[in-house]
């Protein structure tokens, strides 16, 4: 329990800190950070509503921690400010939409690459030097290195415009309204297999060597000797002795690899126009939104460290030692 | 020193590696007899299929594709190897110094590193660059290095906890060396494979950041390079429109790059830990592994 309290603490800072570069960025640009922020190009700002944004992000009279005072207190209390580009719209609310699909694009590969990859990995550890641990462990590290733009754009191409097999954007029919019917379901779906796919080819490569190596590493130990000397089935000292062991760095290296997943998931949404974060930030991007830009810095820290304490949670679970210190 | 040459040379992973970084280093220094074409300039009519003119075909305001292929490396080998030093170095010395110091100061190091770690950096970096405006690529590859240091910081102190408590280091420091001594010349040679491993994945990781950055519309406009390069063919809806070759061809030479350097990082990687190594020295022991004789 200690050690979820000592995490948990650990992640309020690191909050604090992707608040603390949000407050001081604007300030240390060359120029009038409220003119930085707020420069509403075709937007109709009118004066009350720049002064209630302006109290948002701290820009008021005061000394420097007055106006970090103030907008820490309007990021705990949930105010994020508005969108520059859609005006009214908070950017929690905004954010919140999107979250939704990113979260489940996310989700689903993870799930998918972490299963296949870990189970490809203990595999090509098993039968290291032969052709599958080279061709797969090859093939992963190649993988990884490309960048995840690159594979959905080629996907993209395949499979959306050259082969006509999926949809080329959004998450699901514009035509059709959100409901629990087997239409929209189903148009959902068709609408994510392809971001899911390149998205899980990315991920799956990380997971096989960081499980290949693990694996390695440990079956050169006394145990695994002994067991294959009892007797025991291949695949029983493949699971039960080697992987069950080699799954624990794993779980940890998986906490490291969500921010892979978001930088990818964010990138893999732009190419496929799919309406999560990742989209909405490309937007605020090109609008120069900032106050949107920000608060996507906090939500993604905030969904980073989640993750990493859902992860700490399992390692507490998977591993004794921790629950009895 | 020379054994870690010829292992390299013996290793057929390392080999493929460098002869692809190598080729597109030589692609990217010999562009200009290469190609007659200035990359930023209207050399054709706009979105030309692939020709004898214009081998990989022309971009939407009709600028040469290969020309920009060709310059284009040029900034990703630059930005990739320039951040990929910058950010192994920090690194390597808040590694080092965290893991031989310990204390006040490795609690404080640590801490820090812990904190960049969580913080996702492709957010981090976006927000940084949309303050900074068109980004060149010299501000992508220093934000680069002052963000991405602490993967690299972690392992690195972790390899100097082991090493530093060898008998050498212990002996060293009974005959009084200073402590920057020590940490240069006894420790840091001992952790070098793991700063070499670092290297190779920082310049991939930088390669593919830049041209992020770019794609997702926080370069300048007018940097040739290949992250423009996508930016430019996705805001004109190349493949929309059918012009595959606007896009793909920067797609693939981030590939063969990104392959290239994985390779060398994986080979690095069995070279600094034999347990890890596929090649010929195990198809052996694993050849009698399969037959039975072997058999444990």
């Amino acid at each position: 329990m200690a050690f979820l309290f000592r995490r948990l603490a650990f992640y309020l800072a690191a909050f604090l800190a992707a608040a603390t570069v949000n407050f001081f960025l604007p300030r240390l640009m060359p120029g009038n950070p409220v003119e930085i922020m707020f420069s509403s190009t075709g937007s109709d700002l009118s004066v009350e509503n720049l002064e209630a944004l302006k109290l948002t992000f701290g820009f008021v009279d005061g000394p420097l921690w007055q106006q970090y005072l103030t907008y820490l207190h309007s990021v705990f209390t949930g105010d994020l400010g508005r969108s520059i580009k859609y005006f009214p719209l908070p950017v929690t609310e905004l954010l919140g939409r999107a979250l939704v699909w990113t979260v489940g694009l996310m989700g689903t590969a993870t799930l998918i690459s972490f299963t296949l990859g870990t189970v490809l990995g203990i595999m090509a550890a098993w039968r290291r030097g032969s052709t599958f641990d080279v061709v797969f462990s090859v093939g992963a590290i190649v993988a990884t290195s490309m960048p995840a733009m690159v594979l959905s754009l080629v996907a993209l191409f395949i499979f959306g415009f050259e082969l006509n097999w999926f949809p080329t954007g959004y998450a699901a029919d514009p035509a059709l309204d959100p409901a629990v019917s087997w239409q929209y379901v189903s148009s959902v779906l068709r609408h994510g297999i392809l971001p899911v796919l390149t998205l899980s080819i990315v991920l799956t490569g990380g997971f096989l060597v960081t499980m290949r190596n693990n694996m390695i590493n440990l079956l050169g130990e006394d145990y695994i000797v002994m067991a294959r000397a009892k007797g025991l089935s291949d695949s029983r000292v493949m699971f039960w002795y080697a992987a069950r062991n080699a799954l624990l760095p794993t779980v940890s290296s998986l906490a490291i690899a969500i921010g892979t997943v978001l930088g990818g998931s964010l990138v893999t949404e732009v190419v496929f126009n799919y309406p999560g974060l990742g989209n909405t930030l490309y937007q605020a991007i090109l609008a120069r939104d900032y106050p949107v830009i920000q608060g996507q810095l906090l939500i993604m820290t905030l969904a980073m460290l989640t993750a990493n304490f859902i992860v700490d949670v399992s390692y507490v679970l998977l591993d004794p030692r921790l629950r009895r210190a | 020193m020379r054994a870690v040459l010829r292992s390299f040379a013996h290793n057929k992973k390392a080999s493929i590696g460098l002869v692809i970084v190598f080729v597109i280093v030589a692609l990217a220094i010999a562009a200009p007899w290469l190609t007659e074409y200035d990359p930023t300039r209207r050399v054709g009519r706009p979105h030309q299929p692939p020709n004898w003119d214009h081998w990989l075909g022309t971009t939407r305001i009709g600028q040469d594709v290969f020309a920009r292929l060709l310059y284009g490396a040029r900034t990703s080998l630059a930005v990739g190897f320039g951040a990929g030093i910058l950010i192994t170095a920090v690194g390597t010395v808040l590694g080092i110094v965290a893991g031989y110091r310990g204390g006040r100061t490795d609690e404080v190091i640590s801490f820090f590193t812990n904190m960049v770690l969580v913080v996702p950096n492709l957010p981090l970096l976006l927000v940084l660059a949309a303050f900074i405006g068109q980004a060149s690529p010299w501000v992508i590859a220093l934000i680069l290095g002052a963000t991405s240091w602490a993967w690299g910081a972690r392992v690195t102190r972790a390899e100097t906890l082991s090493v530093k408590q060898k008998d050498y280091v212990k002996s060293a420091e009974m005959l009084g060396e200073p402590s920057w001594r020590i940490m240069s010349f006894e420790i840091f040679p001992n952790v070098v494979s793991i700063v070499g491993i670092n290297f190779v994945g920082s310049v991939i990781f930088a390669v593919i950041t830049e041209a992020t950055l770019e794609f997702l519309g926080l370069g300048d406009p007018k940097t040739v390079s290949w992250g423009m390069m996508l930016f430019n063919a996705q805001n004109a809806s190349a493949l929309q429109v059918g012009a595959w070759w606007d896009i793909l061809s920067p797609c693939f030479a981030l590939i063969a790059l990104g392959a290239g350097l994985s390779l060398l990082n994986f080979a690095v990687d069995e070279i600094a830990n034999p347990r890890l190594r596929t090649g010929s020295t195990l198809s052996r022991w694993s050849l009698l592994m399969q037959r039975g004789e072997g058999r444990l």
